[in-house]
């Protein structure tokens, strides 16, 4: 019950962010209000499923470990800049990624900008927080307002306005990039392929492609077929954004939301003071004492009574037990 | 246990690492070997063990369970899968949670590593990299009655003892013929024994470094 309460707070709060941002509905635009309901089921949807996750022992103790050492004012002092770093490698430039494979994080940095750019442009356009005025109908001064209020005053011809309304075209051109790239991968490589699921491995990445290829050829239609065909396709670009954005929390995009626990976590470890957990039986470093203390925690929220193994290394664990088999079950194998 | 599992005999393994190559070689591992191969007593005896995903089934899969980021999937054929690249972060809770000692982490790339019992291969009907090159039947890959074809009257047990929890695993050993039908020891509590191999990569200091990855 709680994730649908945290759920409709969190899209309420969105429909009065909405009304708000656009002066009363006043900026609003009614001809993509499908998008900015789509927001709000969106917001609904990012909300509800992340009280689910988190309501899983091992995500709950992490987040309030990872919440608890990022707002500390004790950390803050020592490690000023540790939290910002972390969400520029980590968030940013998914500098993991890297040491995955270089190619897999070049893709992958296409596709995260693209939606970013996509993102910080369409959102606030739909919610009617962004709006374009001038004062004659050519435009050499067009002022681009936010919440109403006029922020940045160019001329629409110059390359400030071209960037501006070619936004979301040059989002479109990276994330094609990107997610071909993983879907020829998703074909190939067997790395990938072993066990992928077609709803949650490849439905998300056709469906940047569609998004993308859809909403370059409404420019397409309005650059050089004089608009031909365009309502066809703004029907079909608005369905494969909303239909995306319903899907977005629930399969593989969540990890969008999912990834910030990256931060958290090594933020949990990296406060630890220092303090390292040693294995008890040869003295390897296992993890820190605070976050090893945790896992045993975690461990015992699920009846699983075996936590004091966490206290011993993996190969320790290992010989172990191929010991007590050797000495107990097959003597003197 | 499964229907088609890997079933081990600790017994039968010289500890040739024909396995460890073979995981190694498989193309969807990149390089890494997901299977360990363990000197039981280094400088007493020649005795070793190679150890596989267990693939755990009650309690099902603790490394999914402690899993903070939902990133290991239990397929319903029982094979309890390496962790789902867009999801995992990295933490080491399936490490050390693992009472089994199977998982692996690789600190930069923030991503856990683990025998999936060769979904690649298994799901299409072959065995496992490691049980098609293990050359004295240490590593067997198939159902118990093929085993028995093969090895008549064998007799296998897949639940384990820790120190009073019992798992039970998808993944079996073989046990003597006559054995009461009893949990294998799983090396915990009264049957921990002080194992004096030195690590084959040299000693890890216990700074932070060595468990941080790279700090910042």
């Amino acid at each position: 019950m709680r994730p649908v309460i945290v759920g409709i707070v969190t899209a309420l709060v969105l429909c009065a962010a909405i009304f708000l941002g656009s002066r009363g509905l006043h900026n609003f635009d009614s001809a993509l209000a499908p998008y900015a309901i789509a927001s709000v089921f969106l917001a609904f949807g990012i909300a509800y499923r992340y009280m689910v996750w988190i309501s899983s022992p091992g995500a709950r103790r992490l987040f309030r470990k990872g919440w608890g050492a990022a707002l500390s004012w004790q950390n803050l002092r020592r490690t000023p800049t540790a939290l910002p770093r972390m969400i520029a490698t980590y968030l940013g430039f998914q500098k993991f990624l890297g040491a995955r494979s270089r190619s897999r994080w070049a893709a992958h940095q296409l596709i995260f900008w693209g939606c970013l750019l996509a993102a910080a442009i369409t959102f606030p356009l739909t919610w009617g927080w962004f709006t374009f005025t001038a004062n004659t109908g050519a435009g050499p001064q067009y002022t681009m307002n936010i919440w109403g209020f006029g922020v940045v005053k160019f001329d629409a011809l110059s390359v400030l306005g071209w960037l501006l309304f070619h936004g979301l075209d040059l989002a479109a051109v990276l994330v094609i990039a990107g997610a071909t790239y993983f879907l020829i991968r998703r074909m190939r490589d067997r790395e990938a392929s072993t066990g992928q699921r077609f709803g949650y491995d490849l439905v998300p990445l056709l469906a940047l492609i569609i998004i993308s290829v859809t909403g370059l050829l409404l420019t397409f239609s309005s650059v050089f077929l004089h608009g031909g065909g365009y309502e066809f396709l703004a029907v079909l670009h608005m369905a494969a954004v909303v239909l995306t954005l319903l899907y977005l929390p629930f399969g593989k995009f969540f990890h969008i939301a999912q990834r910030p626990a990256a931060v958290g976590m090594q933020l949990f470890k990296y406060t630890g003071h220092g303090e390292i957990r040693q294995c008890r039986n040869c003295g390897e470093p296992i993890d820190t004492t605070a976050y090893v203390d945790n896992l045993r925690a975690t461990m015992r929220d699920l009846k699983l009574d075996f936590d004091s193994l966490a206290e011993v290394c993996p190969r320790c664990k290992r010989l172990r037990r191929g010991q007590a088999y050797r000495t107990t079950v097959k003597p003197g194998f | 246990m499964m229907g088609r599992t890997i079933v081990i005999d600790p017994g039968r393994c010289i500890g040739c690492q024909a396995c460890v190559s073979a995981c190694r070689e498989c193309d969807s591992h990149r390089g890494k070997s997901m299977i360990h191969l363990d000197y039981l007593d280094q400088g007493g005896s020649v005795a070793s063990s190679p150890t596989v995903c267990m693939h755990c089934e009650d309690p099902v899969a603790p490394c999914a369970q402690v899993c903070p980021a939902e990133a290991i999937l239990v397929t319903p054929d029982g094979v309890v899968h390496d962790a789902d690249k867009s999801r995992c972060i990295g933490c080491g809770n399936c490490v050390n949670a693992c009472p089994m000692g199977v998982p692996k982490i690789d600190l930069e790339a923030k991503l856990q590593f683990k025998c999936n019992l060769c979904y690649d291969r298994t799901s299409y009907g072959l065995a496992p990299m490691c049980a098609t090159v293990c050359p004295t039947g240490s590593i067997f890959y198939g159902t118990l009655e093929e085993l028995r074809a093969e090895r008549p009257g064998v007799e296998v047990a897949s639940t384990f003892d820790f120190d009073g929890s019992i798992i039970s695993t998808g993944v079996a050993m073989v046990v003597p013929k006559g054995r009461p039908d009893q949990p294998l020891p799983g090396g915990a509590g009264e049957h921990a024994r002080v194992t004096g191999s030195p690590q084959p990569a040299g000693h890890l200091e216990p700074s932070a470094d060595n468990v941080l990855g790279e700090p910042l």
